[in-house]
């Protein structure tokens, strides 16, 4: 027995260290690791069936001659130890799913803007995302989701982002609380597609839900805590996002004010908290209906901040399923000015979209709309926080389930420049994979 | 003749196969209803009270599983999968290649939940379709 244990004992380090080889960096050799690793989990199965066989046989009285007292508390110990096994062959088929996946897309494209307050659009080839991320699997209920970015910024550097660092504990099915920096839960675009380029249909995102640095005029980042959770209901299944956490700010990078998760957290105490509301009909297939909500307290980095009572609400449906996409979102903004006695300012901003794959062929479209109170100075202070009309034509082809190609023409008619009104077209094609 | 009787002996062979039962088993560990298979293959039932659920895909039968129990063509389930794991940080199911795989990881694994094409035996069958 002592030999056996010993053997188990050496069995168990063998797994474990093959767990923590399959989660370390060196992916490239994870096929092997995972041949490896199967090997020995057969040989651990192989192990398990000796070890029912002895109990079988001790529970035939095979060893008639031990006293019935020792024979019972060795048979009990076995089946423990068989147990423990199956257990610990559970947490491994956890564990060993930490698999490094991501995004990465790259692309060429022709942009006719022009007028002052954004310069001349760009021309020529451009690397886009690489996009990173990990979903380590550590034990039953413990949840975590690292995502690291590097993009190339318009001055030619590329910088890398900690796009999320998230860890979670899930009570059950209907409770899971995250704390950590993650994507702000409004809407369905920014939860669902994100960096994902070759996620998305279409080649570009909804300029007013870009990133914060790219166009977007939404807090797409929050660093804080978030609970979330689905449960069956009668009508479908529905789910739901509650959060909470720094508000953001709006800081000068590299001359443009844009907003800033403030990750290293606040000198005041200013918070973001919202909601995420969500109902999957079970009567239709494919159809997600959503309500959503957001408040805070932004200021920027004026010699005399302006502060601004940021309160948004919306609404979402998608549809995706028998080869249709469709996606729809409408945000109202209801700000009210709290350092220079301007009131309340309504601003909105919506998209809506549709696709239709034939086969490896999606062509798709869109048309978005964002018509921001100039006078509000959340907007006002945000270097993309002007109005807009904007209409998208594309074309998706999927070399691969996992490799897109897309081609895009967009027309945009960019509002509030004054005289300098701009009106210009734009045609960009993106090779995008994940992995 | 004896092309013909040869072409007829493997289309009816092949229409058994095509009508061939499914089963979902389980660990016994797992009670979970029938209509509670698809939630758990997409991801959006993971609990079975407080054991955590295991789901394991089948790749030789994986198709016939998704179309039938899950409702959807493999393209799309990965893509579920994709977007699961990309927001909520959640691993998809891992994939076993034979009936006799699945079979040994659902008896030996407790919250697994799998499907096989070939008739379980004395396994927790959970649906047959």
């Amino acid at each position: 027995m002592g030999g056996e244990k010993l053997n188990i004992t050496r069995q168990s380090a063998c797994l474990g260290l093959a767990g923590i080889l399959l989660a370390g960096p060196a992916l490239a050799d994870d096929a092997a690791r995972i041949r490896e690793l199967e090997k020995k989990l057969e040989r651990s199965m192989q192990r398990i069936d000796e070890l029912s066989a002895k109990v079988q046989r001790l529970e035939q009285g095979a060893t008639a001659a031990a006293p019935a007292a020792d024979q019972e508390a060795r048979v009990e110990a076995l089946e423990r130890r068989v147990g423990q096994l199956g257990d610990g062959i559970s947490r491994r088929v956890l564990e060993d799913n930490t698999l490094l996946r991501g995004f990465a897309d790259v692309g060429a494209g022709y942009s006719g803007e022009n007028n002052p307050s954004f310069g001349r659009g760009r021309k020529g080839f451009g690397v886009g995302n690489l996009d990173l991320y990990l979903t380590p699997q550590i034990g039953e209920r413990v949840r975590s989701l690292v995502e690291l970015n590097f993009e190339v910024g318009e001055d030619g550097h590329t910088d890398a982002d900690l796009e999320r660092a998230q860890l979670g504990y899930a009570f059950s099915d209907a409770a899971t609380v995250w704390l950590g920096r993650f994507h702000t839960p409004y809407g369905y675009w920014n939860t669902a597609y994100h960096h994902g380029a070759q996620l998305q249909t279409s080649l570009s995102r909804p300029r007013f839900l870009d990133f914060e640095d790219r166009g977007g005029i939404l807090p797409a980042h929050t660093v804080g805590t978030w609970l979330s959770g689905s449960v069956p209901a009668a009508a479908g299944q529905f789910g739901y996002d509650l959060y909470g956490g720094n508000a953001q700010r709006i800081e000068t990078d590299a001359g443009r004010r844009t907003l800033n998760p403030m990750a290293w957290g606040r000198r005041d105490s200013a918070y973001t908290a919202g909601f995420n509301a969500w109902l999957e009909p079970g009567a239709v297939d494919g159809l997600r209906l959503g309500l959503h909500g957001l408040r805070s307290t932004i200021e920027d980095d004026a010699a005399a901040p302006n502060r601004t009572r940021l309160a948004m609400v919306g609404g979402y449906g998608v549809y995706q399923a028998n080869h249709w996409e469709v996606l729809a979102e409408y945000f109202q903004f209801g700000n009210r000015d709290l350092s220079g006695g301007s009131g309340l300012h309504r601003s909105r901003a919506g998209y809506a979209q549709a696709g239709y794959a034939w086969g490896a062929v999606t062509p798709y479209a869109r048309l978005e709309s964002a018509r921001l109170d100039q006078r509000d100075s959340y907007f006002l202070s945000q270097y993309y926080g002007r109005s807009y009309r904007r209409g998208v034509l594309g074309l998706r082809y999927d070399l691969d389930p996992r490799a897109a190609l897309k081609f895009e023409f967009a027309n945009t008619d960019q509002r509030d420049l004054g005289a300098a009104n701009d009106r210009y077209n734009e045609a960009r094609i993106q090779y995008s994979i994940r992995f | 003749m004896a092309i013909r009787k040869t072409f007829l002996a493997a289309s009816a062979f092949a229409a058994l196969g095509a009508q061939a039962d499914g089963y979902v088993i389980a660990h016994l560990t797992v009670n979970v209803a029938p209509e509670e298979v698809r939630q758990i293959f997409t991801g959006n039932m993971q609990f079975s009270g407080a054991r955590r659920l295991v789901p394991v895909d089948n790749g030789a039968v994986q198709g016939d599983f998704l179309y039938k129990v899950v409702r959807m063509d493999p393209d799309r389930y990965n893509a579920v999968w994709t977007r699961k794991a990309f927001r909520e940080g959640v691993a998809p199911p891992p994939v076993l290649l034979s009936d006799q795989e699945v079979m040994d990881f659902v008896r030996r694994t407790p919250g697994a939940i799998g499907y096989v094409g070939t008739n379980p035996g004395s396994a927790n069958v959970i649906l047959k379709y």
